[in-house]
């Protein structure tokens, strides 16, 4: 009967019995859906996550694979210079001191052909004329030079040696008295200021050929022999049997690239080039191709440039079928930078959220719980960590971080602990004012008046009616942290190469000119911090209204 | 009401086994502090020497205007709040000496019903869970006969069953305090301290609920505490009536004796004031000059001295002493000493 009754009243007096139920936070969730900002601000955010996680992963790139290119640019080739010391080429099983070539252009310069070097050993030098000179070692003797008719020969020939007729070699060293000065000399090189390029890149030359070839120069004959081989001279060129052998020059040519091998060829046609005044030659390269040449001439220094095809580091390459956002300065990637940046920059932006939710609700949830002198000491801590400014701090741990080189990870870990640790004092004070109130509201008098623990008035009657304050809080904060990262790694604090964050792929745009011509280094970044942002916010705005609906407009 | 002269222990065993509840000179002051160190500077003497005792199975109600220290003495008699000095004597024993496990089980004999029905109820509960949460806490019943219990209190209170699981948002105001009234009725209290449950509520609500609390305390014999501004309801529903003014009890009595005869100049100014459904009876109405002083800073002497119209000399300076002028009718004004 009772239970009829009960039935018929539900049926027809308490129309509320065909209202579906709805638990406060399945209507928040009414309320939240039906605000379109709201929606929008979801819409990005989980673009986001899907493009920074999942794209991450998507994309075959890494966030530091630097890429590149293949382009012609002009490139050194060549060098030449006018020889202005001595060459010297060392007879076989002779040593020379390491202060020949100074000595030489002292003994030339001065005539004193004969001279101490460094390491004690007593040298001479031989004039044959025309700048060449052999290099004795010799020793001072006493020899009658009267009526010597090798000496009186040398002396019309203006030389200052001559060959006895037991085939010793003497220098003498004319010094202002009656008899100059004899010495006995064995020969231990030849020096001029030449330089020889075999035609055959693979022959070496002889002492005896350079020996041959100078001396040949210098006193203007068309032959020498050298090795038991008889070698014509031909201008510049020497020649055996015809064919050319080597090729003497007073310019020497360095290969800007080891491993190439400069041609005589190639020398005599750079020479009558520059002989001619020009400014740029052909000549043909390994394969007969004609390269062109181009000549610079700096101080007498010659510099020979061509275009050369090379793989360069493919930088601030324009969007592309291959980089859809193109790449930086780095050669890499923008596109993947992007992905991988979000990951940070999200990652950074919820762990330092949750750990300034955890810090502020114990911090506050115990100092507004317990009150008194417990409330008085938390709250001077909260106050004391509001007045620390928190960019010179951010600035001083930044070049901390600088200074003991930390690593990428180390800076994303420092940099959230730094964070967190300086903003939980907002939600501090945010979760101590709820619960103040909370604490004097009847509910809780209730509750105390029914005898619940203080464990479950805590946990069941306070915390889930402060936790909507918190989530509005921390929505909104989420987009402050992300903010302060941008902030941080654009000024170079924060994440670093080659790491990357929006922030540090912003960091690029430190001159006009990246800033003007290549956009879509920066503009994506920006963009992506500029919407997660106002998500994050339109987000809160949206939490905001759906928990509280009275505080709407 | 039991004078302080019912100091021995043979009256108090008597009286304690006919009274669940005495209260002797329960004082509750709250200290004021200011300066720059925060020490105390004065004190609201919000309670100020109350004594009175209920009967098991009636109800006494406590009138006075908004501030004199109605609520403030409900609470101090649940230890919501600690009293200053004085004894407050439940069931045989002293409430404020009470250990940590005496306190909880305290709590499932006295319970209170607040004024506001909205604020009372915490918003992220649902109704079942604010009912049964205590219940469960002190394991009143067995785990398998729980749903059922709530079910038959809620039924008791006017509550459908299936408002279990909705939460207090998707109530009226009459439905909360129904509510209230469960969650407190739930842990089968034998006292119930009701402060105001009725003032935030419509007039047809009111009844409703005036009503319900008497059913269930003829069911269930239970004694309450009715605290009210509104004496109509009081003068309804209660069988003694306490007037309080700034702290003190002036007056109190059997419900007739006081409604017929008020005694104390302030109860009569009070009754004055009630208005009457019809408009044709012409009514002298005792309109009290000036606002009822600071409770920090309470006149000498009466305290009701500064708004009295037979205020006399010696009312200035002598605490008036409770007199009983028969049948439990008990004033404290000069007016009727007997020189």
């Amino acid at each position: 009967m009772e239970n009829e009754n009960i039935q018929n009243e539900e049926m027809h007096l308490d129309d509320a019995a065909r209202v579906r139920v709805l638990s406060p936070g399945m209507m928040v969730f009414k309320r939240f859906i039906r605000n379109k900002l709201a929606i929008v601000g979801i819409v990005i955010i989980v673009f986001m996550f899907l493009f920074s996680f999942v794209g991450g992963l998507l994309i075959p790139y890494s966030q530091s694979q630097v890429f590149y290119t293949t382009d012609s640019i002009l490139k050194d080739y060549a060098g030449a210079t006018a020889i202005d010391q001595y060459q010297v080429y060392q007879a076989d099983g002779a040593t020379l001191p390491s202060d020949i070539y100074s000595k030489t252009l002292i003994a030339s310069a001065t005539g004193k052909y004969v001279f101490e070097t460094r390491d004690g050993s007593l040298l001479g030098l031989g004039n044959v004329g025309d700048g060449v000179y052999r290099i004795f070692s010799v020793e001072e003797v006493n020899k009658l030079l009267k009526k010597n008719a090798a000496y009186d020969e040398a002396v019309a020939a203006d030389k200052n040696f001559f060959e006895d007729t037991d085939g010793t070699t003497y220098v003498f060293q004319d010094e202002g008295q009656a008899f100059p000065t004899v010495y006995k000399a064995t020969e231990i090189g030849v020096a001029a200021m030449k330089s020889f390029t075999p035609f055959n890149k693979d022959e070496s030359l002889s002492f005896e050929f350079y020996r041959g070839a100078l001396v040949a120069s210098a006193d203007g004959e068309s032959s020498f022999e050298a090795d038991g081989k008889k070698y014509a001279v031909d201008g510049d060129v020497i020649t055996l049997d015809g064919a050319d052998v080597a090729l003497v020059s007073d310019v020497n040519f360095n290969a800007a690239n080891a491993g190439v091998f400069i041609s005589p060829d190639y020398k005599e046609t750079a020479m009558a080039a520059i002989d001619a005044g020009q400014d740029s030659f052909t000549f043909p390269d390994e394969d007969g191709t004609e390269v062109e040449y181009r000549i610079e001439n700096k101080n007498g220094q010659y510099t020979f440039r061509r275009f050369q095809e090379t793989r360069v580091i493919d930088t601030y390459a324009a969007p592309s079928a291959q980089h859809w956002v193109g790449t930086d300065a780095n050669g890499m990637d923008l596109l993947a930078r992007l992905m991988y940046g979000g990951r940070i920059s999200l990652l950074i932006g919820f762990v330092v959220i949750f750990i300034e939710v955890f810090i502020g609700m114990i911090i506050g949830g115990v100092a507004g719980f317990f009150g008194g002198w417990v409330d008085n000491l938390l709250m001077r801590i909260v106050d004391i960590v509001y007045c620390i400014p928190t960019m010179p701090l951010y600035l001083i741990l930044g070049s901390i971080m600088d200074y003991y080189q930390a690593s990428a990870t180390t800076r994303i870990y420092m940099l959230c602990v730094i964070m967190a640790v300086i903003g939980w004092v907002g939600i501090a004070r945010i979760v101590r004012g709820q619960i103040l109130s909370l604490r004097e509201q009847e509910f809780m008098v209730a509750a105390e008046a029914t005898g619940i623990s203080t464990y479950r008035r805590i946990f069941k009657h306070l915390i889930p009616n402060v936790v909507p304050q918190l989530i509005v809080f921390a929505s909104m904060g989420l987009g402050d942290v992300i903010l302060a990262e941008a902030t941080l790694s654009f000024l170079g604090l924060g994440i670093k190469y080659p790491a990357a964050s929006w922030g540090s792929i912003i960091n690029a745009v430190n001159d006009s000119y990246v800033m003007s011509n290549y956009v879509f280094v920066w503009l994506p970044a920006g963009l992506f911090i500029l919407l997660t942002v106002l998500a994050f916010n339109f987000i809160g705005d949206g939490l905001r209204d759906a928990f509280d609906p009275k505080m709407k407009r | 009401m039991s004078t302080e002269n019912m100091n021995t222990n043979a009256q108090e065993n008597v009286s304690s086994s006919e009274n669940i509840l005495e209260v002797r000179n329960l004082k509750k002051y709250f200290p004021i502090k200011g300066g720059f160190f925060g020490g105390v500077t004065g004190q609201v003497k919000a309670v100020d020497d109350v004594s009175f005792s209920i009967k098991r199975g009636t109800t006494m109600g406590l009138v006075g205007e908004s501030g004199c220290g109605k609520s403030t003495t409900g609470r101090t008699i649940l230890r919501l709040l600690e009293k200053t000095e004085g004894d407050i004597i439940f069931d045989g024993k002293d409430v404020s000496t009470l250990d940590k496990k005496g306190l909880r089980d305290l709590r499932t004999k006295m319970q209170i019903i607040f004024q506001d029905p909205y604020s009372s109820l915490s918003p992220r509960l649902p109704i079942g869970e604010i009912i049964g949460e205590a219940v469960r806490e002190h394991g009143l019943v067995p785990d398998n006969e729980y749903d059922d219990y709530i079910s038959k209190i809620m039924k008791e209170c006017g509550l459908q069953e299936y408002h279990k699981d909705r939460y207090p948002h998707e109530f009226s105001g009459g439905q909360r305090q129904r509510i209230c009234i469960a969650r407190a009725l739930a842990l089968k209290p034998e006292f119930v301290v009701c402060d105001e449950p009725v003032s935030a509520l419509d007039v047809s609500i009111q009844a409703q609920i005036i009503n319900l609390l008497k059913q269930l305390q003829e069911d269930r014999g239970l004694t309450y505490l009715f605290i009210s501004h509104d004496l109509s309801v009081v003068e309804h529903i209660s069988d003694t009536i306490g007037v309080m003014y700034l702290g003190n009890l002036v007056e109190t009595g059997n419900t007739e004796d006081i409604f017929a005869k008020p005694l104390h100049p302030y109860t009569q100014a009070l009754f004055s004031a009630i208005p009457m459904p019809d408009p044709d009876i012409k009514k002298d109405r005792i309109l009290l000059q000036g606002d009822i002083p600071s409770p920090a800073n309470p006149p000498a002497g009466c305290k009701f001295h500064t708004r009295c119209s037979k205020c006399m000399e010696k009312c200035k300076t002598i605490v008036p002493q409770p007199k009983d002028m028969g049948n439990g009718h008990v004033v404290c004004c000069h007016l009727y000493d007997e020189e």
